[in-house]
């Protein structure tokens, strides 16, 4: 691993000038310690003849003229900055480098062109810190994982539930460093977390409006169980994909919630009578005060007229009325004075006549209606 | 290339070649994550806890275990509360190699150590489940019993001189065994029916009640029209009994039988006729 991380950047990075003198110069105090670097010497093999080469030419050249001498060392120093340049790399704006040196951190580094002594000094290793990562417990839609989504709820109810975690890295160190496959220590903190909160909730706030709760004590939960690992892991928020009853009693609960539209339609259709009736009632009481006021007013009025001449308006609304109520009649006059026969009427007597138009109130003072 | 100049040469060649194994022997790294065991002849005669480079001699032998927060994952166990109630529970470990050294020579492997502790977590969840009861398991007091869990673990551990801390132990999953499961499904679906047939009676009632309430008002405002009329009409008719009572009769008269349905067999000694009969003088 180390091997690639440095192969990588070797190729196409150029430090910057500065840096290669540096590291030159702190090279003159290394290279009798660099070939007695562990076993499986550096990279290869052209290094290695080239090693060989150096050193014959470095013995040639002791004893030689001096201008092959530099030859020698300028060719060396080549191998050494190229090896050198092997320590560059490249961390994403996303991520933090985390370097060891001989195996132990050493430092958190931040984005950028960075730098690290080449292999087998330090190696580093890039962690995601940003960028927010997503864990699906229970699987995602069309590839549901029943055994993860069955929960004991705290009625000894069982729901159907699957959920998203979304998680960061807070410290690049840790999570490299301090727990063994970490994900999967996310994975069964969040499970057992999500458990133990669903367990001690009933079932119908998990179905309703108690989500955003569980959720919230998930979070905690598993965020405390976490810090106690020292993982370096951050979660942002716990989420609650589908929260159902489980399928064999799913019917049984669309029938409570069809049972509570029918509650409250049936109470809406009887508002609705309701209103009706008492507006009828309204009404019949506009209808019958109004008419009886009338009917008072106009008696009031009649009345007044009467007691300035009782007998003259009595006779006269008499006969007025009788006017009104034989003229749409049919007659028969008997002057039963002797007449001891029989009367025989008619056939088409009782027959009625084409039916009236209402009698029209009369003029002035008649009693019609 | 003369003779003498061979000689330095190889002897140059030979101390690198000599450096380089003694090097490749003494020097060891050990990793972040990791700590390692200094053992000679198989006898552990160093821990090594810091990472970086280390010396040892070449007789030394180097063995290397995790240094890192360790997770177990317990088989699944059916476990039975005190209240003989069956539960299917799912655990996980989490322990550390905390003394090397006796680690190494407790249990020597990892997979060794797993198996040592996959019986001692196993034991304590039959026990610490065993003493509660299954609803208290799975809600109310689930942490307390993940608490005893943990310290009878780390107990047992301790005991038994494994070189291993206990981190932590979880219950993942406790669920009932699925017989018990079918059970649980047709209480809920009862629950269900029973809501259901509540929420449609309380719907009926509420409809009775919204429907009679209606009513009661509609009759207490048609009885105050009616309270309305009735005091109307003595105010104004009984001014004058008997000339009301003629006055109405008169509009009733009209009303019953003005209609044009009515045949009328009349004397002619009525009133109405007097002047008919008798002329002008009547």
């Amino acid at each position: 691993m180390p091997w690639n991380d440095n192969a990588g950047p070797g190729p196409w990075g150029s430090p910057p000038p500065g840096d290669d003198k540096n590291d030159g110069g702190r090279n003159k105090s290394d290279p009798g310690r660099r070939p007695s670097g562990p076993p499986g010497v550096p990279p290869p093999p052209i290094d290695v003849s080239e090693l060989v080469e150096r050193v014959t030419e470095r013995l040639r050249a002791t004893f030689g003229g001096p201008g092959r001498g530099k030859a020698v060392m300028l060719g060396a120093g080549a191998v050494v900055g190229l090896w050198l340049l092997t320590g560059a790399y490249v961390v994403q704006p996303n991520q933090q480098g985390v370097v060891s040196t001989f195996g132990a951190y050493s430092r958190t580094s931040d984005p950028g062109l960075r730098y690290h002594l080449p292999w087998p000094v330090e190696s580093v290793e890039r962690v995601p810190v940003t960028s927010i990562q997503t864990l699906d417990i229970g699987g995602v839609p069309g590839a549901e994982v029943p055994a993860e989504r069955l929960m004991l709820t705290g009625d000894e109810n069982i729901v159907d539930l699957s959920f998203t975690v979304q998680w960061r890295v807070s410290d690049a160190g840790k999570y490299v460093f301090n727990v063994r496959e970490p994900n999967g220590v996310l994975k069964d903190v969040a499970e057992s977390a999500m458990r133990e909160v669903v367990g001690k909730t009933a079932l119908t706030p998990i179905l309703t409006n108690g989500r955003g709760q569980v959720e919230t004590q998930t979070r905690v939960l598993m965020q405390q169980v976490l810090d106690r690992y020292d993982i370096g892991v951050y979660i942002e928020g716990v989420r609650i994909q589908v929260a159902n009853a489980p399928q064999p009693v799913v019917d049984a609960f669309r029938d409570v919630q069809r049972a509570a539209q029918n509650a409250q339609s049936a109470a809406n259709v009887a508002r609705g009578e309701a209103a009706q009736v008492i507006q009828q009632a309204k009404g019949y009481r506009e209808q019958v005060v109004r008419e009886a006021a009338g009917d008072a007013a106009r008696f009031n009025q009649v009345y007044d007229q009467y007691k300035l001449a009782p007998a003259v308006t009595r006779e006269r609304l008499y006969i007025e009325t009788m006017q009104r109520v034989l003229a749409n009649s049919n007659k028969v006059i008997v002057d039963n004075k002797g007449a001891n026969a029989p009367v025989i009427l008619p056939s088409d007597t009782f027959r009625s006549r084409a039916p009236a138009p209402t009698a029209a109130p009369a003029a002035t003072d008649g009693v019609a209606r | 290339m003369s003779r003498p100049a061979n000689t330095p040469l190889i002897a140059a060649g030979v101390a690198a070649v000599g450096a380089l194994i003694l090097v490749s022997t003494t020097v060891y790294k050990v990793d972040q994550r990791q700590q390692a065991l200094v053992v000679r002849f198989g006898d552990p005669v160093a821990v090594v806890t810091t990472p970086g480079l280390h010396l040892k001699t070449p007789i030394d032998n180097v063995l290397r275990f995790d240094k890192r927060n360790i997770d177990l994952s317990a088989n699944q166990e059916e476990v039975t509360a005190a209240d003989q109630q069956k539960l299917v529970v799912d655990a996980f470990v989490r322990y550390r190699i905390s003394d090397t050294r006796q680690f190494f020579r407790a249990l020597g492997r990892e997979s060794v150590a797993r198996d040592r502790l996959d019986r001692i977590v196993n034991a304590a969840l039959r026990e610490q489940i065993g003493r509660a009861d299954s609803g208290d398991v799975i809600a109310g007091k689930r942490a307390q019993i993940m608490a005893a869990i943990r310290e009878e673990v780390a107990r047992q551990v301790e005991a038994s001189n494994l070189g291993i801390q206990i981190i932590d132990v979880r219950i993942k999953r406790a669920d009932l065994p699925e017989p018990n499961q079918q059970a649980v499904y047709e209480r809920m679906q009862t629950a269900r029916k029973q809501e259901a047939a509540e929420l449609r009676a309380i719907g009926d009632q509420q409809r009775k009640e919204i429907v009679a309430t209606a009513y009661e008002e509609a009759e207490k405002i048609r009885g105050e029209a009616d309270a309305q009329r009735a005091q109307l009409f003595a105010s104004s008719f009984g001014r004058d009994p008997s000339f009301a009572a003629f006055y109405r009769s008169m509009q009733a008269y009209e009303q019953s039988m003005g209609r044009g349905d009515t045949t009328f067999v009349l004397s002619p000694d009525s009133d109405y006729f007097k002047y008919f009969q008798k002329g002008p003088g009547g």
